[in-house]
């Protein structure tokens, strides 16, 4: 099949209208950039999920790195688009006005080779991400331990994706599942949940995969059956990345994690094990986390759940811009309103 | 000269700056025109003139593809001449970090003098100041030029016309991916180098034979999406964008795909974008494409009147916004 | 967050493979695929690498 072909399926879609949740960031922003929405007949609505790890963590978590920054004078490194997230007071790009030294880093590792070449400062990796992203924060902290630094820590809000798609079940009529968290879990869950009556896909994310995968889940709705299927099998295998959740098994362990939006969801966030607690932020420096305070009008919550559109809340737009951010959706490049603002024609 | 780095004492006005301006800038700089006076006076044969000034500060000063002292040549001589205008003559201030070696001096007052042949333009005047240990970065430098405007051309932002065709005089992004590698902040590696480079005689080669050229403007900051933003906003047009046309080296695009980067984005300072009648566009990118540097000039979109928009179109049909300019990622990138 | 960069490993050295992608070359850790080799296409994010992607598929990125 062509890429005209799969546009083809989407062009006659004679379905009933139906709404499927892209669940990660990287596809919101990916199907916005590269204007996949525009393709879609009127029936087919996207709406976009809790899978962007800067949205889903709540303003207290930033609160935590601030306080590490400015009064404990750890150097924060972190991937940039935490960087500009308002926390309860303000955000780490306002700590750095105050004399916060931040450092962008491509890779946890980074961090941690940021650590050996500073050994008279503390380096506290932001580590925030789903599976994905986790083992990387994991290799960091094996590393650290290897070169035995005491000066190296992460800050860990790393989430995991089953029980959120669980709470998001009746959310839509198929998800989009994202790519990169099942080639490191698999797809046990996605035929877990296909056998509870969930529909999905699990996507790529260039544009032949896009349209690929849309084109395959309308052709599964049209047939009002209930299906799962691997739209990306050159990367992600049924079995996962074995190695990458023996090092998540080994080194961290589930914990009971606020999402922003969904509030608390037992078990779906991780936490370092106890062995390798003094790698962990809040154990070494004694923090009291909470989960911060949020705008009240802000409704990033809803739009994390996908109960409303980014237009639909009052400050998206007119107190809210990417420039001047309310809430974590607006911040992050992947975040359901900034997508929404920046690349909606 | 004795003392191999720039003392407090280069910059106070006695022997020793006579050895600087001696030893480095008359020696690279002479020409007719340059003045051991307090100005230089000029010779003007136009009715008018465009000027321009800029200040430069990139860090490192030296990368592939230039360094400060070729960067502040181009900077100024291509604002001047994307006015439509020659570019005659340059002025140029240094303020320079005690320690700086000399040897680096030379180097960048060679490349200065170098890229100001290239451009045909005669530097005039200059001033030096020399600070101490941490009040600048090493160095930096300001250019101020003057160029005499051809007579029948009038280019603006402000005439962009529905139905121009846009076009960039070659790939893109090259001189802030060169930036970013060169600081090595991210551990990638990439052979780029900077498209740093003086463009006024590709401009004046276009403008003769295309005299009524809307807009020209040389991408800097920002890179080319900004200056198609500024365009759609001086003229009150929108632009379309055919997304598979924009020029990018494949290295550009691997560091931009590894760093989630977009090389619209991404500091130019060697690449013009010109808005021009859609009929008279094939014609001015074959010219552009037989002059050097220019080789991979391309049509990338064209004018719309949906003003204030710079739309997308993917070749599998999909349209998107561009997203506005955000400011430049990096600091000092020029 | 969860993007991901498909590139050819180059070179490997104990637990580090060298990936280019378009002629962008960075090390990434290998610490998380088995038999990892050069001429092999993998997925990279957040400077591991974090799948092999089938061969016959990839052209390039």
């Amino acid at each position: 099949m062509t890429q005209e072909d799969y546009l083809q399926i989407l062009r006659n879609y004679s379905g009933p209208p139906v709404r499927i949740m892209e669940v990660c960031g990287t596809h919101t922003h990916e199907i916005f950039r590269l204007g996949i929405r525009s393709l879609l007949p009127e029936n087919m609505e996207l709406v976009s999920g809790p899978g962007c790890p800067v949205c889903v963590t709540p303003p207290g978590y930033i609160d935590s790195a601030v306080v590490l920054a400015l009064q404990h004078h750890a150097v924060i490194a972190t991937f940039g688009d935490l960087i500009r997230v308002p926390g309860s007071h303000g955000s780490l790009a306002d700590a750095r006005r105050q004399g916060a030294e931040l450092k962008t880093v491509y890779s946890p590792l980074d961090a941690v080779a940021l650590a050996q070449s500073n050994p008279d400062k503390q380096v506290v990796f932001l580590a925030v991400g789903f599976e994905t992203t986790t083992p990387s924060a994991c290799l960091a902290v094996k590393k650290a331990q290897a070169a035995g630094l005491d000066n190296f820590s992460i800050l860990c809000a790393n989430k995991t994706m089953p029980e959120a798609y669980k709470a998001l079940k009746g959310s839509a009529d198929a998800f989009l599942y994202p790519g990169h968290v099942h080639a490191i879990i698999g797809t046990g869950l996605c035929q877990e949940l296909y056998r509870q009556g969930v529909s999905g896909v699990v996507a790529g994310f260039t544009a032949d995969a896009l349209i690929m995968a849309m084109a395959v889940i309308a052709e599964n709705l049209e047939s009002g059956k209930v299906f799962f299927e691997n739209c990306y099998p050159k990367v992600v295998k049924a079995e996962g990345n074995p190695a990458a959740q023996k090092l998540l098994a080994d080194m961290m362990e589930p914990c009971d994690c606020t999402w922003r939006g969904l509030g608390v969801i037992p078990g779906s966030g991780l936490q370092l094990r106890q062995e390798f607690a003094r790698f962990d932020a809040v154990h070494k420096f004694g923090l009291t986390p909470d989960d911060g305070q949020v705008n009240s009008a802000c409704r990033c919550g809803e739009i994390l759940r996908g109960d409303c559109k980014p237009c639909d809340c009052p400050l998206f737009g007119k107190v809210c811009t990417p420039l001047h951010p309310v809430g974590a959706c607006m911040v992050s490049g992947e975040g359901a309103c900034s997508a929404f603002y920046q690349y909606n024609c | 000269m004795e003392n191999k780095v720039i003392t407090l004492a280069h910059g106070a006005g006695g022997r020793q700056t006579s050895e600087l301006i001696g030893g480095i800038f008359k020696k690279y700089f002479a020409n007719k025109d340059f003045t051991p006076d307090d100005a230089a006076v000029l010779q003007i044969a136009a009715d008018k003139i465009a000027v321009s000034t800029d200040g430069f500060v990139v860090s490192p000063w030296r990368f592939p593809g230039g360094n400060i002292g070729k960067l502040s040549i181009c900077g100024t001589v291509n604002d001047i001449a994307c006015m439509g205008a020659v570019p005659k003559y340059l002025t140029c201030a240094f303020v320079i970090e005690e320690g700086f070696p000399i040897a680096d001096l030379e180097e960048i007052a060679s490349a200065m003098a170098a890229t100001a042949a290239e451009a045909g333009v005669h530097i005039v005047a200059g001033d030096t100041k020399v600070v101490g240990k941490g009040q600048v970065d090493q160095i930096f430098i300001t250019t101020a030029g003057v160029g005499e405007m051809l007579s029948n051309v009038h280019t603006s932002g402000t005439l962009a016309a529905v139905g121009d065709a846009v076009i960039v005089s070659g790939d893109i992004g090259r001189h802030g991916c060169t930036i970013l590698l060169e600081r090595n902040e991210f551990g990638i590696e990439a052979n780029v180098n900077s498209d740093c480079a003086p463009l006024g005689k590709t401009i004046v080669e276009v403008l003769q034979q295309y005299p009524d050229i809307h807009v020209i403007r040389d991408a800097t900051r920002g890179g080319v999406g900004t200056v198609l933003y500024e365009i759609c906003d001086q003229s009150q047009v929108g632009i379309e964008l055919d997304a598979a046309a924009v020029p990018v080296a494949e290295p550009v695009q691997g560091v931009c795909s590894m760093l989630g980067l977009d090389p619209l984005y991404l500091a130019c300072e060697g690449r013009l974008v010109i808005f021009a009648p859609g009929a008279e566009a094939d014609g001015i990118v074959e010219i552009l494409r037989r002059l050097p540097g220019s080789q991979d000039a391309a049509i990338i979109g064209q004018v719309t009147a949906d003003s204030g928009k710079v739309l997308v179109k993917h070749p599998f049909g999909g349209k998107t916004m561009l997203p506005q300019p955000t400011g430049e990622l990096l600091p000092r990138i020029c | 967050m969860c993007v991901g960069l498909s590139g050819r490993v180059v070179a490997i050295e104990d637990d580090m493979a060298l990936v280019d992608a378009s002629g962008a070359r960075r090390k990434v850790s290998a610490e998380l695929l088995d038999d990892l080799e050069p001429g092999d296409y993998v997925m990279v994010h957040a400077g591991v690498a974090i799948a092999k992607i089938q061969p016959d598929e990839e052209t390039g990125v």
